[in-house]
């Protein structure tokens, strides 16, 4: 049936639905041309796009039913504190670009010191607060699935299997290096 | 095919109210599935409304005239590009039109925000869905473009109006329609953020720039209108403040208005009740706009046709858009409360207060100057017209103040400025404002408002050209490049700003070109072969006149040729065009010769075939090429300041990157506030065969002057000035109930030979006026009503806004200002600890951010 043919996994030879309803669009075209035979190129081209947009009202139909007989939508990104990773990604940015166009009026004169100070404040006080979060929700994925997973084995009663090390940690400085240095990457001494 | 049609247009609508609900009920049930499927569908609605307008081009194009619509705006003869085309010809098929670019633009706009704005896409479904249910139900009940003809087919269609067979025909009403479409995008993400409470600066980013590009195809689509106006319809302008023309007008306003108080809200959190609100009159007036032009409540040349019933469908629909989104405005009120003051007149923001405020006014102006005749045709029953003179009179200062506060906006600073500051800002601009009006005074330029017009315009150049100087000194020092990459760079980085800048340099040009109608020069005369005609510095001599066809119209041409200061410069070729199944109603064809000084544009006004003579109207139009020319900068500056924000925007000042894939080519623009009809010799040409010529040309002053007062009743024009229609309907008369003969209606040539009569028995002018509204039976004839007894309302009422609106907002600035400062709010309210790494990071990010 329908499902068999089109598999979204990404494999090579995998049929999107779009290219499914394309190719049937494709075929309602040229089965209307030779049915109707039309006598004008102008005419040709129409019916052709109507048979296009034919099938891509049964691909909306599908679209449309898709999501209520099947199980398989899990489309929604985990988010922490209400916000997609690249939403917070986004707000930083404009933030920094906030600062950077208020500094640039500072130099053109269109703001006094004082208000700079006070506008800038409450947009750093922002970008720091957003810097905080994304330090939270973004690298410490792990830290916080391991720690979740530490409570959880804990109250089951069992031990936690020794944690994979990720980093070498410079005896000299107590830098923490990646894996694959061979310098310090702080204090240059040879790991 | 019809009934394919029919029932497409039925499932668009099932399908517009399941989206609508499944989104809302999948947002608050959390149910992704029905989310989703309600987001499917959204998608199937522009599917089937695709399909919709490739069936009924296809009906065009084969010629099926069961089809009603088909045969009322098409037939055998009539070229493909104009039978493809009438697809929005006629209200029908407009409607569909209509939904058919909502449907498209509602799709992009929730496949592109579907990540970033998700908790506001389930209500921009419903909100949009809606817009759409109601357009299609009109179509499904009333005015379905797919109707048949029960009985008979006829055998050959009834062709589309001659006037409507140009290449403006194809691009204005598509153009127009996004511009207006578009705004329902803005309007649908502030009823999201309303309804989810979600307020904060989110939506507007969302919104910011379709909102930029509503503005721009609505300018697009005025100006097209402007350009045929003034190409085809020969009577030599461009804006006539016919209903239709101001109600496609009225959106613009809020538009430009919102587009940069949007900016006070950006950096001071301030006017978000006004923002939402521009929105949703914007969204409004766009709808107002398509029911006047649909329902013929105002009596116009433009409008499709009188249909009271459609009227009160679309009277329903503004009152519950009306009710329910201010109802949610108030309803979320303490969640809009601004967070700082107005501390300062001397301010940037209070220059875009005064900026709205004049927009605002504007439109409102015009709104009521449009409703005016109806509304007091009900209440006195008398019929009046408000004209070009009414509107010139307003308009004109009402321009002048806005150009001049294009030049002081930028100049201003933020909370406030000091008088060091003024000083620093303003010395430039002032200066160069102070020069060109004495240079052009000492070179004896008196007409005022023009002269008025150019210094404000030099004061606005000298605004712009110091912004990008200080600015690109500015950059020089921080990225150590030269003048020309700092400059480049500047406008790479702050595109939204110095593309707004690039346009304000636009709106200049085109105000130019309106100045430029203050010093046209006209002409009006019978040549015979041979015989010439001279105005400015260009001389035109009659040639022949030649008839040739070419199967859908008889082409009747002058030829002419052109000197300026003796030398020959070339041909020119007027005519009139006589289309089969059409030839009551000849068209214009205007012959003009354009440069960037000035435009001579010659129309055939009369002509003899027999001994080859013919009358001609000559005008050279100084400047008008400006606006046109103007626009393109508009354009510009527009594509300019919408190109996308990625990532790696800011290497574009490094590298410069080619981001112009969302540039906007644009042809031409208008600058709605101001349509210079300035009195001092009006061009233009609207006659027909026979007209004798000796009515035409005033004799006396007081004749000049009421030639330009009284408007023309015929009925088939828009209420043009007597010394501008060339109709010559005959007069129709009635007996009113006491015994009396009133006229009914009349042609212009008619109405100067009562003009003419009149002037001659020595009557002065209030004499004069009382005798056409004897004769008429009311003021209709008049241009502008006199100020007296209801009318006088007309004349005070503007005054009365204006100025109330002015009050509204000193008070509330009163108010602002005595609240107490809230100061360094952290606009997400958790404090973090001033940490010194946390410190060093953001210095490290905004160095990498160039």
């Amino acid at each position: 049936m329908m499902s068999s043919e089109i598999s979204t996994d990404g494999a090579a030879s995998s049929l999107r639905p779009w290219h499914f309803f394309t190719l049937v669009g494709l075929l309602g075209a040229t089965v209307a041309v030779l049915a109707v035979r039309p006598s004008e190129p102008a005419a040709v081209v129409l019916l052709v796009s109507a048979a296009w947009a034919g099938s891509y009202v049964c691909f909306g139909v599908y679209r449309m039913l898709l999501p209520l007989v099947t199980r398989q939508f899990s489309d929604q990104i985990e988010t922490i504190g209400g916000k997609a990773l690249a939403a917070l990604e986004r707000e930083k940015t404009l933030v920094l670009r906030s600062i950077k166009e208020l500094e640039f009026d500072r130099a053109m004169g269109k703001v006094s010191d004082e208000d700079f100070e006070d506008m800038g404040a409450s947009l750093r006080l922002r970008a720091r607060s957003i810097l905080k979060q994304l330090d939270v929700d973004g690298s410490s994925y792990r830290e916080v699935i391991e720690r979740e997973l530490a409570e959880r084995l804990d109250r089951a009663g069992l031990e936690p299997m020794a944690s994979e090390q990720t980093r070498r940690v410079c005896s000299g400085c107590d830098a923490s290096n990646e894996l694959d240095a061979k310098f310090c990457k702080s204090c240059g001494a040879e790991l | 095919m019809s009934t394919l049609g029919t029932y497409t247009l039925i499932a668009a609508f099932v399908a517009c109210a399941y989206a609508a609900a499944a989104a809302v009920a999948g947002q608050r049930r959390r149910s992704v599935r029905l989310l989703e499927s309600g987001v499917g569908a959204f998608y199937l609605v522009t599917a089937l409304m695709t399909l919709a307008s490739a069936v009924i081009m296809h009906a065009f194009v084969t010629d099926d005239y069961s089809i009603r619509y088909i045969d009322q705006y098409s037939d055998s003869i009539q070229p493909l590009f104009f039978k493809i085309t009438s697809y929005w010809g006629g209200l029908d098929g407009s409607i569909m039109f209509w939904v058919f670019l909502l449907s498209v633009f509602g799709a992009i706009a929730v496949k592109a925000n579907r990540e970033r704005h998700r908790e506001l896409i389930p209500y921009v479904i419903a909100t949009i869905s809606t817009v759409q249910m109601f357009f299609l139900s009109i179509m499904i009940v009333y005015k379905n473009p797919f109707a048949t003809y029960l009985i008979e087919t006829p055998v050959d269609g009834r062709g589309l109006n001659p006037l409507l067979q140009n290449v403006y025909m194809v691009i204005h009403p598509p153009s127009l329609y996004t511009g207006l479409v578009a705004m329902t995008i803005p309007f649908a993400f502030a009823m999201a953020a309303l309804i989810t409470g979600a307020l904060d600066d989110s939506w507007l980013r969302a919104v910011r720039r379709w909102t930029m590009f509503s503005w721009f195809f609505l300018s697009l689509g005025l100006t097209l209108g402007m350009i045929w106006a003034y190409e085809e319809l020969g009577w030599g302008g461009w804006w006539g403040w016919d209903p239709v023309e101001n109600a496609g007008a009225l959106p613009w306003f809020p538009a430009t208005a919102f587009l940069h108080s949007v900016m006070v809200q950006e950096r001071r959190s301030m006017l978000r009740v006004w923002n939402i609100s521009l929105v949703i009159i914007a969204f409004t007036l766009t709808l107002f706009a398509t029911a006047l032009t649909r329902t013929g409540i105002v009596q116009s040349v433009h409008a499709f046709g009188e249909d009271p019933q459609l009227a009160m469908m679309f009277g329903v629909f503004i009152a519950v858009v009306l009710i329910v989104s201010f109802g949610l405005v108030i309803y979320r009120l303490p969640l809009l409360r601004a967070r700082n003051e107005l501390e300062s007149w001397a301010s940037r923001e209070a220059a875009f207060l005064v900026n709205n405020w004049i927009l605002l006014f504007s439109a409102f102006f015009i709104l009521f100057a449009t409703m005016f005749p109806t509304l007091s045709e009900a209440v006195t029953g008398q019929r009046i017209t408000v004209g070009p003179p009414f509107y010139n009179k307003w308009m004109i200062p009402i321009g002048l103040v806005l150009l001049l506060l294009t030049g002081i906006g930028p100049l201003l600073a933020w909370r406030k400025s000091t008088l060091s500051n003024l000083r620093y800002q303003f010395l430039w601009p002032t200066g160069l404002a102070l020069t060109t009006a004495v240079v052009l005074y000492a070179l004896g330029f008196r007409v005022w408002v023009s002269g008025i017009c150019f210094a404000l315009s030099a004061f606005v150049v000298g605004t712009l050209s110091q912004e990008f100087a200080r600015g690109a000194v500015v950059r020089r020092g921080v990225t150590g490049s030269d003048m020309l990459t700092a400059m480049i760079g500047l406008v790479m980085r702050s595109r939204r700003r110095y593309g707004g800048y690039i346009v304000h340099l636009g709106v200049v040009l085109i105000m130019l070109g309106f100045a430029g109608a203050g010093y046209k020069q006209t002409a009006q005369v019978l040549l015979s072969p041979g015989e010439e005609v001279t105005v400015g510095r260009f001389t035109v001599r009659h040639d022949r006149l030649s008839v040739t066809d070419d199967g859908a119209k008889e082409m009747h041409t002058a030829h002419l040729t052109m000197f300026e200061s003796g030398q020959e410069i070339g041909q020119l070729y007027p005519g009139r065009w006589y289309y089969r199944k059409h030839e009551t109603e000849p068209t214009t064809e205007v012959a003009m010769r354009r440069s960037l000084s000035e435009d001579v544009y010659v129309v055939l006004a009369a002509y003899d075939m027999g001994d080859q003579s013919a009358s001609f109207q000559v005008t050279v139009n100084p400047l008008v090429n400006w606006i046109w020319f103007g626009f393109a900068v508009l354009s510009l500056g527009t594509g300019i300041a919408l190109l996308p924000e990625s990532r790696f925007a800011f290497l574009a000042s490094k590298a410069a990157s080619d981001e112009a894939g969302a540039r906007a080519s644009g042809l031409t623009t208008t600058l709605l506030v101001i349509a210079l009809g300035l009195t001092g010799g009006v061009s233009e040409a609207y006659a027909q065969i026979g007209v004798p010529l000796d009515s035409y040309s005033a004799t006396s002053e007081l004749e000049a002057e009421l030639q330009n007062e009284l408007v023309c009743v015929c009925g088939d024009c828009p209420h043009y000035t007597l010394a501008a229609c060339r109709c010559s309907s005959p007069p129709r008369f009635i007996t009113t109930s006491d015994g009396r003969q009133e006229i009914a209606s009349a042609g212009a040539e008619y109405m100067r030979g009562q003009l003419r009569e009149q002037v001659e028995l020595g009557r002065d002018r209030r004499q004069i006026l009382d005798y056409f509204i004897a004769a008429y039976g009311s003021q209709e004839p008049l241009g502008a009503p006199l100020d007296e007894g209801f009318n006088r309302l007309a004349w005070l009422f503007p005054y009365l806004v204006g100025c109330g609106f002015l009050v509204g907002i000193g008070f509330v600035a009163v108010r602002w200002s005595r609240r107490s400062t809230v100061k360094g709010v952290a606009v997400d309210g958790t404090a973090v600890a001033i940490d010194a790494e946390l410190d060093a990071r953001l210095d490290d990010e905004l160095r990498n951010l160039d």
